[in-house]
Formats: C-alpha cells, structure tokens, sequence
C-alpha cells in the first residue's frame, strides 16, 4: 500500500539525542505513526514491524497508530531510519524532500536494527559505547 | 552550587532563566528547563578519548595522535568538506572558517538541511522580523506554520507566546489568538484557536490564497485550497487583518517541503501584505541553539551564510552547487570534518554512505550516529556546560554561554586551534 512519508522532530527524539545508541533512541527514531485504519488494511497492530520501501532504499520499522494523521499518510522522527529511504536529490536547492517522501509499506517479522548496524549497511563501522 | 541564568545550549530559543545545581564536574539538579533541558544537562554519555578506527575495530588514542592525523587527513584532500558548526560557539566557528580558508575547503552549517530555503528567501525579499521580546510583549495573534514548537522548543509558547504575559496586553493568555498550520495534527496543533490542516505540498497556494483575500480579492478564491476551506481561509485573514501586532513563526514544513524558497518567499510578501493593514512581523523557528551564529558567523567572515566555498581562493557561494548533501550526493569531497553535529543521522542515506567511503573526522562530545561512519573522533566539552562563548538566539540577540565548571575536556576552540596551526605551517 502506497502512503506519505512525513518526517519532523519530536521530544522523544530530542530527549535521546546524545545517547543514540540506546535502544530508547532507537524506538523513537525507527517507529512509524500510521492512520489507525491504515494499519487494519495492512493488517498489523500495534508494535509489530513493517518494512519501509521508497525509491531511495528499504528500512524495517515499528509501527504505532496516530488518529491525527489523515489515510495515506505516515510520519516518522527525524533521524537515521527516516533517512535511510529519503532520496539525496535537493533539485539545485541544497534541501532533500524530507517532508513528502512517497513509500510502500507491508508487514514483516524482519528486526529493526540497531543504528550501528544500520550504518554498518552504509559502510560504517559499529561503535559500541 | 546554585547558578542562576544559565543559558540552555540545546535549541534556538537558548532560554537563559535556568537555575543549574552542580556539585564538582556533575550537574545534579536543572530548574525551569523542559524535558530536552533536562536531558541536555543532567545527561553524562560522554566519549571517553579520542577513538580511531583500526580497520575492524575501534582503538583509544590521544589529543595529539588525533589532532595530527586529522590535519593530516585534511592537508592531504583535495576538496575537503567542513560541516555543521550550529553545535557549537562562535568562537571556535570562526576558526572553522579560517581552517575552510586556508585549506580551499567548501565550510557549511546545518542551515542546509534547516532553515537554508529561508535563507534563500530572505536574500530575495528581505526579513520583517523582530526580538522575540516584541513577540511577547505586543503580539495579539501568533501564527505557527509548519511548526510544531511543543516538541520542538518546548519553551517558545511559554516564554513568548501563547502562556506568557505580556507588557501590553491585559489579559494575556485570553487576548493572544493562536493560528497552526501544519498538514497533521500536533501536540501544538491541539492548543490552537484554528487550526489549518492543509494538504502535504499545498502550502505555497494556501499561502497566495491568503495574500489574495489580504488584498481585497475574495471572490476569485475557490470553495477548496489544498485541503482548506474558502470559509477557514476568510477566517484567518480576518483574524489576522483585525490584530494589532501578529507574529508568523515558521517550521521546517515549509523550509522542508515542495516549494522550500519558495514557500518562504510566500510567506514573507503575506507578511508584507498584512502590514498594509497592521503591524506583522515573521521569523523562523531556528532548531540548533547556535545555528543563527553559525549564519551570523560565516557571513562577517565570508560574505556568505552557509555553502561557502573556497576552492578557488574567494569564497563562492552556489546553494544547490555548495551546499552539503549535493556535494556528498556527487562523491564530490575526498574528505570531511563533521563539528558539532550529525549528518550521518540527519542527511540521507547515500551522504551518510560516501562519509564513510572517505576519511570523516568528527569533533563532538558524544557518540552519535556520525561516529559509526567515521575514521576518528575527538571529544571535547559541552558549551554552556563545561565550556562556553558566544550563542545567537533564534532572533539574532547573542547570549555569552557559560562554562559551569572546569571540566576534564578541551573544547571545540581549543582543538580547531591546534589543527590550524598545523595546517598552517604546512602551507607556510
């Protein structure tokens, strides 16, 4: 199913943003908020996993229901798993279209990974501190 | 010890009414400060050392080894990026600049992926803002667009808008009237008079509908703009129209979105429109708590706000050219020095993916997300913690940031000094 990828700030993203390999930063920036009708369609619940595809990449994120968010559109917090499917084109601007990605999303029992090892998929070495 | 006025270094509203409590080199009580405050200081998740990367593991080093090898590292590129710079204070900004000189390296602050398109707009119709005293003092509307300040400046409704007294109005909290605009519903959105709900992409049309009916052109608008009612569009205008001082406080969901300069352009000839009738004044809302010095910063010294490039012995500037995503996009740069932010968390995937093809060196205090792609990192103290300089507020005002104890970490100006000086007798 085919949706909007919407991404911004939020204060749980905020709060752990200088402990960004905590499994705390890591459910704020890999949860996706989805339309509770949405979900029904795609036939999950409430924090179990979907896998995340757009032109620029695929990432497995958690999934929570949020009312305020219209059918057909998604929003995540700013941060690594968001951009791991944002495409790199700014159309001579100097600025991604973080705000209006288009993605498919299904179901998956795949894991969300750690930010290490999501950066270890870019080339990246994991630092466990 | 108590201290009082601490200025708080994490967004660009820098409150400065913290009482901070601190016993030896540990911060153990914050009041007043929001939960991101809190977090900021009583947080201690430092980097140890200096870390190396040693082909699959990850070695300590010391200040010297990473000072020299970072230098090396940048004598020896071609087209060195230095990114970020809105972590940190203006002092040790401006050695950036100078470091971005001598090296003919392109230097760029976090603007890029912020505030950048506002930039763009300002310099092509100027900027009716104000102190965010004036804010607080006179205004009787407050519009929000694309911004969502409850999770993003917690504080900015309290001290300046919507919860705070003000010196000319009466009844403060009942007389302001409070306008968002966003396309979901937020935890801002909830507290508003009106809320706009406007289509993913519709900003820019919703914004020249609402100049349209400013200017006296109701009958040409039709029943739907991008998810907004001609009747909701009538409202606001007229809330807008009947105030006597109104504040527009802008989001990344116009900077961000199809349009970016464009919608800012908008945004501010509405402004324009409005003070045909009243007094309007709009500012955005800047994010990292010293971005605006490091625009304030790279401007005295460069002529330009970010972007800068000095690759060919002046700085040239060329935003969409310049700027950092598009030279990571390209493969462009053949190294890069990351300072007080986090572009491997904040830019997309394949910028994050050619950092760590090439050596990238970061200068920050805590791991993050950079680190994982990154060949050495140098730790050094927080500003307004156990360092400090000079910050600019999201309206320009600066504020001196405050060391509250002497702790066990050069800072940012310190380390940038001494990669200077290397690289400066290498190039004699």
């Amino acid at each position: 199913m085919r949706f909007l990828l919407n991404t911004g700030r939020t204060i749980a993203q905020g709060s752990f943003v200088e402990r960004k390999n905590s499994p705390s930063y890591r459910m704020a920036a890999a949860t996706i908020c989805m339309n509770p009708v949405d979900m029904l369609e795609i036939l999950v619940e409430e924090g179990e996993h979907v896998r995340v595809s757009s032109d620029a990449g695929v990432v497995v994120m958690k999934v929570i229901p949020d009312q305020g968010l219209p059918r057909g559109r998604v929003f995540v917090s700013l941060g690594p798993y968001a951009n791991h499917i944002v495409s790199a084109e700014t159309h001579g601007t100097g600025m991604p279209d973080f705000k209006l990605t288009p993605v498919s999303i299904e179901p998956t029992k795949d894991p969300v990974m750690p930010v290490g090892s999501l950066m270890g998929l870019c080339g990246g070495l994991p630092y466990e501190d | 010890m108590k201290i009082e006025d601490v200025v708080c270094s994490f967004c660009g509203c820098l409150c400065d009414d913290l009482v901070v409590e601190v016993d030896g080199k540990k911060v153990v009580n914050v009041e007043n400060g929001c939960t991101l405050a809190n977090e900021k200081f009583m947080g201690d998740h430092r980097l140890e050392t200096p870390i190396r990367r040693t082909g699959n593991g990850w070695e300590k080093i010391s200040y010297e080894e990473a000072i020299a090898e970072t230098a090396a590292i940048l004598l020896d590129a071609d087209r060195p990026l230095l990114y970020g710079w809105s972590g940190t204070f203006g002092e040790a900004q401006s050695v950036g600049v100078h470091l971005a000189e001598i090296l003919g390296a392109v230097i760029d602050n976090t603007s890029t992926v912020c505030h950048g398109p506002s930039i763009l707009a300002i310099q092509e119709v100027g900027h009716p803002g104000c102190t965010l005293g004036q804010v607080r003092n006179r205004a009787d509307v407050v519009v929000y667009w694309g911004a969502n300040p409850i999770d993003a400046h917690p504080r900015h409704m309290s001290r300046y808008t919507t919860y705070c007294d003000g010196f000319f109005l009466k009844d403060a909290f009942k007389d302001r009237k409070v306008i968002v605009v966003d396309v979901r519903e937020t935890e801002s959105s909830n507290v508003a008079d009106e809320f706009v709900r406007v289509n993913p992409g519709g900003d820019y049309a919703v914004l020249s509908a609402l100049r349209a009916i400013v200017r006296g052109k109701r009958d040409i608008i039709p029943p739907n703009v991008e998810g907004v009612s001609r009747e909701q569009l009538f409202r606001v205008a007229d809330i807008c129209i009947a105030a006597k001082f109104g504040a527009i406080f802008f989001g990344l969901g116009l900077t961000m979105s199809p349009g970016k300069n464009k919608n800012i352009r908008n945004a501010i000839e509405l402004t324009q429109e409005l003070s045909r009738h009243t007094k309007f004044t709009i500012s955005p809302m800047r994010g990292h708590w010293n971005v605006y010095g490091s625009n304030e910063v790279f401007t005295w010294i460069t002529g330009y706000p970010y972007a800068v490039d000095f690759a060919r012995g002046i700085a040239f500037y060329n935003p969409g050219e310049t700027t950092s995503v598009d030279i990571l996009r390209r493969g462009e740069c053949d190294a890069c020095l990351v300072v007080a932010s986090d572009p491997g968390a904040h830019f997309p995937r394949a910028c994050a993916e050619h950092l760590a093809r090439i050596p990238t060196v970061q200068i920050d205090p805590h791991v993050n997300v950079t680190t994982h792609l990154a060949r050495i990192q140098i730790p050094v103290g927080v500003a307004g913690i156990d360092a400090e300089g000079t910050a600019y507020r999201m309206d320009g005002v600066p504020l001196r940031t405050r060391r509250l104890y002497k702790g066990d970490y050069p800072d940012d100006q310190e380390v940038l000094r001494k990669i200077y000086e290397i690289v400066r007798e290498a190039k004699g």
